[in-house]
């Protein structure tokens, strides 16, 4: 006999790993710290190439001046403002980079609780069909 | 009112049965639009600015993921940068990829929006973005919604340089300098990134809100503080934007945002509950606040037999099988109907619950509507994971003491 909250569960079950899901397990097989220290990982890359193309970018601009002052220019004093600017970009990109990640994974692991929660549910609506039709 | 509650209902029938063509085809005319707009906006190069080429990548788009319409767009308008001059492409690269990396990436879901915000700001219409994606996405897609202005301003400064920079001569720094100079002085993409990037978060945190009328009350203070910070803007860098362009824009906008409403969020706050109760850790406080829905109006034929006084109608299912159906069930849960229609155990094994049909059955006087295949999209749309809905159904169907409350395996 089709059971209908068995079909139900099975109904939101499967557009859940259709979905949001399958984003969810990926990031719930991370350990919190794990998760976050890769997606901090991955932003110090990206902002590392951000930086420099645009970095890059100001150089092409001011081509000419900088051939110019070359030679009476503080190269050192110059290199520590382009550091510092470079430490205040990667690190300001991490700590959004780490808001934004600490929400998704509570977010997911909340759902993917939901989810095995279900699953559960589903497992034990089964055992009891099964043994509804045994003692039938 | 009930007639156009009718309308909503058969309009998310005729789309959850067709949604399998419905997409593709949106996808199809949204890649279309994009790239002839893009061909007409740039058009630097010829060869690009063909109507198979562009059928034929709309065609693919229809059937890939958004991110690859994304992707066939940025390549296109490099081409035709290119086809400007490389300096052109230089900047336009390093600004897609930085876009890319920095932004682009913590917010990948709604790619469309990095598409569809230049495509209404080229149509005049750009007011309508931030309230409905305020309304209807997470509070990130403001990154998607300045990553396509950032796009279609710096559109517009190549459209506004082209003339210039072929008068420039072969001095390859001087214009990459004024390319440049171009983008980063432009105050008017600082003003409307912000103006729309507050007008989502404001809409969103409003509209989250557990107070009556919370998406209306969210899509009027939208407008209002996006109108008043293009105007602070507006007096502050003088960027000439037009003032009643906006406020026109915005109550277009204000009406469009009023159609989502009522598609997405159609509620009867005249039946709010408030409901109290406790358990042994907690006291609950919930508003629960009804949908409002109507049944769509059905046509049941019904056929006159003379042999057999009940009246009957077969679904396909049973003219195939040859079988006959018997019972169902009817489940009414909160403001949502969703009738399912046992098929009976003679033809239990040739049931698919996952198959896109829908059949209607007739049975005596009774008419039943197994819709529950066809409308499950839907009907668990909003009963989503992340969605707090979700308890209250969950709730319903499952008695919590019945059931272990571990939670993770």
């Amino acid at each position: 006999m089709l059971n209908e909250k068995r079909v139900i569960l099975m109904t939101r079950l499967a557009s859940y790993e259709e979905g949001e899901g399958r984003k969810n397990i990926s990031i719930g097989n991370y350990f919190r710290g794990d998760y976050l220290t890769l997606q901090i990982l991955k932003s110090i890359v990206c902002s590392t190439i951000s930086f420099f193309i645009v970095f890059g970018m100001y150089i092409l601009y001011n081509f000419e001046t900088f051939m110019q002052d070359l030679y009476k220019m503080d190269l050192i004093a110059f290199a520590q403002s382009v550091l510092k600017y470079y430490c205040i970009t990667v690190v300001a990109y991490a700590v959004i980079v780490y808001v934004v990640g600490t929400v998704r994974y509570v977010h997911a692991k909340k759902n993917l609780q939901r989810y095995y929660k279900n699953l559960k549910v589903l497992k034990s609506l089964y055992q009891s069909g099964e043994s509804g039709e045994g003692e039938a | 009112m009930t007639k156009l509650l009718e309308i909503r209902e058969k309009v998310k029938e005729i789309y959850s049965r067709y949604e399998t063509f419905f997409i593709p085809l949106v996808k199809f005319v949204l890649a279309l639009v994009v790239f002839s707009r893009l061909n007409g906006a740039l058009g630097y190069m010829a060869r690009l600015d063909s109507t198979p080429l562009v059928l034929i990548l709309s065609l693919m788009c229809s059937f890939l993921p958004t991110g690859c319409m994304v992707l066939f767009a940025a390549v296109i308008s490099l081409l035709h940068m290119y086809a400007l001059g490389w300096e052109v492409a230089l900047v336009g690269l390093c600004l897609y990829v930085v876009m890319f990396l920095m932004f682009f990436r913590l917010s990948n879901r709604e790619a469309a929006l990095v598409l569809i915000t230049p495509l209404l700001c080229a149509m005049k219409i750009p007011y309508i973005v931030p309230i409905a994606a305020g309304l209807l996405c997470a509070p990130t897609s403001f990154i998607p919604v300045a990553c396509g202005l950032a796009v279609y301003y710096w559109f517009q400064v190549i459209g506004n340089s082209a003339s210039t920079l072929g008068t420039m001569g072969d001095d390859a720094l001087s214009r990459l300098r004024f390319i440049i100079d171009g983008l980063v002085q432009n105050k008017a993409l600082i003003v409307v990134v912000a103006a729309f990037s507050i007008t989502i978060l404001v809409v969103y945190l409003i509209r989250r809100l557990s107070i009556d009328f919370a998406w209306t009350i969210a899509m009027v203070v939208g407008a209002i503080v996006n109108v008043f910070v293009l105007l602070i803007g507006d007096l502050k860098f003088d960027i000439n934007i037009s003032i009643w362009g906006a406020l026109g824009g915005s109550l277009l906008a204000l009406a469009v945002a009023k159609v989502i409403e009522f598609f997405r969020f159609c509620v009867d706050y005249s039946r709010t509950e408030q409901v109290q109760f406790e358990d042994d850790e907690y006291y609950y406080y919930v508003k629960a606040v009804p949908k409002m829905t109507v049944a769509a109006p059905e046509k049941t034929v019904k056929k006159i037999n003379a042999k057999n006084l009940r009246t009957r109608e077969r679904s396909p299912l049973e003219v195939f099988s040859g079988k006959t159906g018997s019972g169902s069930k009817t489940g009414r849960r909160g403001s949502r109907t969703m009738t399912i229609g046992s098929v009976g155990e003679a033809y239990e094994d040739s049931y698919d619950p996952y198959e896109e049909e829908s059949y209607g059955e007739t049975y005596g006087d009774e008419a039943y509507q197994d819709e529950y295949v066809s409308r499950r999209r839907d009907t668990y749309a909003d009963e989503s994971y992340g969605d707090e809905t979700y308890d209250e159904t969950y709730d319903e169907l499952y008695d919590e003491d019945d059931y272990d409350e571990d939670g993770e395996e």
